[in-house]
């Protein structure tokens, strides 16, 4: 049945890894901005993925009792402005107090934030899976269509285009951002030198709410657009992210947002396409393996280039 | 599901003030990769303590049975710290059933046997639990080895017509034990591996995997837990069509799959489960008091939860003390003939026959409940199909 298909490689390959890129890159530049800009790795980041989802799903059922249909984009927004709020109060009152102490101890506080945030949306939602979106996608009809036609079918459903979409969107907004805009400019300057900055004036807490702000937009978009193509919401969802984020943020390097979009799509597709039978039939690499790929790269990264690929800080 | 939680922290403290009582730990996988499948079993365990406190409670004086309840989380890591807890803080007499096979393994080898402590697991079916003692008598389980499932799901598969299949497993006590004596059984049949890969639980997305495998043959054969990585499978070899039917075991079985997937996309799944023998006259009297409770008496290893529940409280009383060195035998003696034949519920019965120093022999709602010489009990299986949007069982003979 696999001949009809002829286009395996990019449909079954090459797609579902740029769609894990697309996560891990929105996920990842959060986690670079952080880094950069506050100097710690923040371990909650992949609960404020999730608990961003989570929220996501009850506002669309809210909505659905009333008889409303929201798409999760639409839901996404009021629930991104909870997780910033969120965001802003963990800042305020965990990682604040911290600030002029040693970096250990609010990458601590942050451990402890993400065993916190997980525990309350087990609490709240209870540990059980939730179905985000039931049923299963069917590919769209008018892609595969007009693509086949073209020879070169892509079959591909709905959400993933969303996926895309959306991520080139807030790239796009978040360079806008970064290059022509004065805190933009203000963030990239801390992030270079924050004692330089401080003396040439910048507000260093505006930079640091900003930095907040902007991580938690791209978290959220990474926590909806993952249960949009995994359609199951449950707890440790964000966590199991949190990792391959992390190495597609030292593999772009540190500080660097565009680093952390290339690091994250470099990622999402190696893990994906190591398991193509490049060689004769067999997978190249087993499947159980692909978790491996993304520290294999991080490793080597650390060891040959530790400023990462865009010339980010080295430790 | 909260409110249990919230139930068995009080359990947890009221157990705690009253140290004379009996207390047994009992670590399920209340978070994790399948929840759903745990609490009816957690519902059954409860049962059983409820009917044995309502009927004289243990010893002469009447004592309470108390469940002391943990999360093991379906994870060796977990397991071993719940495990620890239990035997070294609460002080419990016996382990009463990690749910999931590493769990089990982890916590006997690294814990409980080196405590000294009995291990009664409701649902560890992993072939390695068989032998993986070394003299000594510690691990018991009231559900049957996979060894036997997985006979029965390849005979199963030969039955529906697979002569070719595909294997995706994943790398766990559970699932990879189940899935090498599936293939084994499956060659030995007749029939054909196409492939047979592991895969990484709890990955966003298994196209890859199912892309490989799904080149190869329609037909899946899938060992995994429904919560990691199981529905996401299904999911995505249902999207791209690499196959067309599914056969499992019990780590799928869950309303979970239909509710996330639809039950119009699954007709082509059938799901093999440790299962009881509704004829049997143990099963007659466990099915109106599961009822009567609302517990659900036919959902996987849910009498057998109770069966274990109740044959360690046997165990105990006949013992006569909650004395962890002496309960393993005791556990063999009120478990297999000779003696009267108590059945689910029978608390008061066998609590005077025990004092009036006789016999007993507990069949159970899920199985005779014999243990043979390694702490197995034999099982029989039943294999399920979505009819009408739900799971229906159907006794494998």
């Amino acid at each position: 049945m696999w001949d009809a298909f002829g286009f395996e490689f990019v449909n079954f390959y090459l797609i579902p890894g740029l769609v894990l890129g697309c996560i891990y890159a929105l996920g990842a530049i959060g986690i670079t901005l952080t880094f950069g800009i506050l100097r710690f790795a923040n371990f909650a980041h992949g609960e404020i993925m999730m608990s961003g989802a989570y929220l996501t799903w009850t506002i669309m059922a809210i909505a659905g009792y009333a008889g409303l249909t929201l798409h999760p984009l639409v839901a996404m927004v009021p629930a991104t402005v909870l997780v910033i709020l969120l965001f802003l109060g963990t800042d305020r009152y965990f990682y604040k107090p911290f600030r002029k102490e040693e970096t250990i101890k609010v990458v601590m506080a942050s451990f402890g934030m993400m065993l916190i945030i997980r525990s309350a949306v087990q609490v709240i939602w209870g540990p059980n899976q939730i179905a985000f979106v039931p049923g299963i996608a069917k590919p769209n009809a008018m892609l595969r269509d007009l693509t086949g036609d073209l020879g070169a079918m892509i079959i591909m459903p709905n959400k993933h285009i969303f996926i895309f979409l959306g991520t080139i969107i807030i790239v796009i907004a978040l360079s806008y951002l970064l290059n022509k805009t004065r805190i933009g400019k203000a963030m990239r300057a801390v992030s270079d030198s924050p004692d330089l900055a401080h003396v040439t004036g910048i507000n260093v807490d505006n930079v640091i709410r900003a930095t907040w702000i902007v991580g938690g937009i791209c978290a959220m978009a990474a926590g909806v657009f993952l249960v949009m193509d995994t359609q199951i919401l449950e707890t440790t969802m964000g966590f199991r992210m949190l990792l391959p984020m992390f190495a597609a943020a030292i593999l772009g390097g540190i500080g660097k947002p565009y680093g952390a979009v290339a690091g994250g799509l470099i990622i999402g597709l190696a893990e994906e396409l190591s398991a193509y039978p490049w060689i004769g039939d067999a997978p190249l690499l087993s499947p159980g393996y692909k978790t491996g790929v993304a520290f294999a790269i991080m490793v080597i990264m650390l060891i040959v280039r530790p400023q990462g690929l865009f010339k980010g800080r080295s430790f | 599901m909260r409110n249990l939680l919230l139930a068995n922290t009080a359990l947890a403290m009221i157990a705690t003030s009253a140290m004379a009582d009996v207390n047994v730990g009992n670590p399920m996988a209340m978070t994790g990769p399948i929840p759903d499948l745990v609490a009816p079993i957690a519902a059954a365990v409860d049962l059983a303590a409820k009917h044995i406190n309502a009927q004289g409670g243990m010893f002469a004086g009447g004592e309470a049975y108390n469940i002391i309840r943990a999360d093991s989380a379906c994870d060796p890591t977990a397991a071993v710290d719940a495990v620890t807890k239990l035997i070294n803080v609460s002080n419990v007499a016996a382990i009463l059933g990690p749910v999931c096979s590493g769990a089990t393994i982890a916590q006997a080898e690294s814990v409980s046997i080196p405590a000294g402590v009995v291990t009664l697991s409701v649902s560890a079916s992993s072939p390695a639990i068989t032998d993986m003692e070394d003299g000594t008598d510690l691990v018991f389980r009231a559900a049957a080895s996979d060894a036997y499932q997985g006979v029965a799901l390849a005979e199963l598969a030969i039955a529906k017509g697979m002569t070719e299949l595909a294997i995706s497993y994943a790398n766990d006590d559970y699932n990879a034990a189940l899935a090498s004596a599936f293939s084994a059984a499956y060659t030995a049949a007749g029939g054909k591996i196409t492939a047979n890969e592991a895969h990484e639980p709890n990955k966003a997305s298994y196209r890859s995997e199912v892309a490989t495998l799904g080149a190869t043959s329609d037909n899946l054969a899938l060992f995994a837990y429904y919560g990691s990585g199981g529905i996401t499978i299904m999911r995505n070899a249902l999207e791209t069509g690499a196959f067309t039917s599914f056969i499992g075991a019990d780590g799928m079985l869950s309303s979970e799959v239909i509710e996330q997937l639809g039950a119009e996309n699954l007709t082509n799944v059938t799901f093999t489960t440790s299962a009881s023998d509704d004829s049997t006259a143990a099963f007659g009297a466990w099915k109106p008091l599961a009822d009567a409770a609302e517990v659900p008496a036919s959902d996987p290893f849910v009498a057998n939860g109770y069966d274990a529940t109740f044959m360690l409280a046997l165990a105990i009383e006949k013992a006569g003390a909650a004395d962890r060195g002496v309960i393993a035998a005791a556990l063999r003696d009120i478990a297999t003939a000779p003696g009267e034949v108590i059945l689910p519920g029978e608390w008061e019965k066998a609590k005077a026959i025990l004092a009036a120093g006789g016999e007993i022999n507990y069949e159970g709602a899920a199985g005779n409940q014999d243990f043979d010489a390694n702490g197995d009990v034999a099982g029989r299986f039943s294999k399920s199909v979505v009819v009408d949007g739900k799971w229906s069982a159907e006794l494998i003979d």
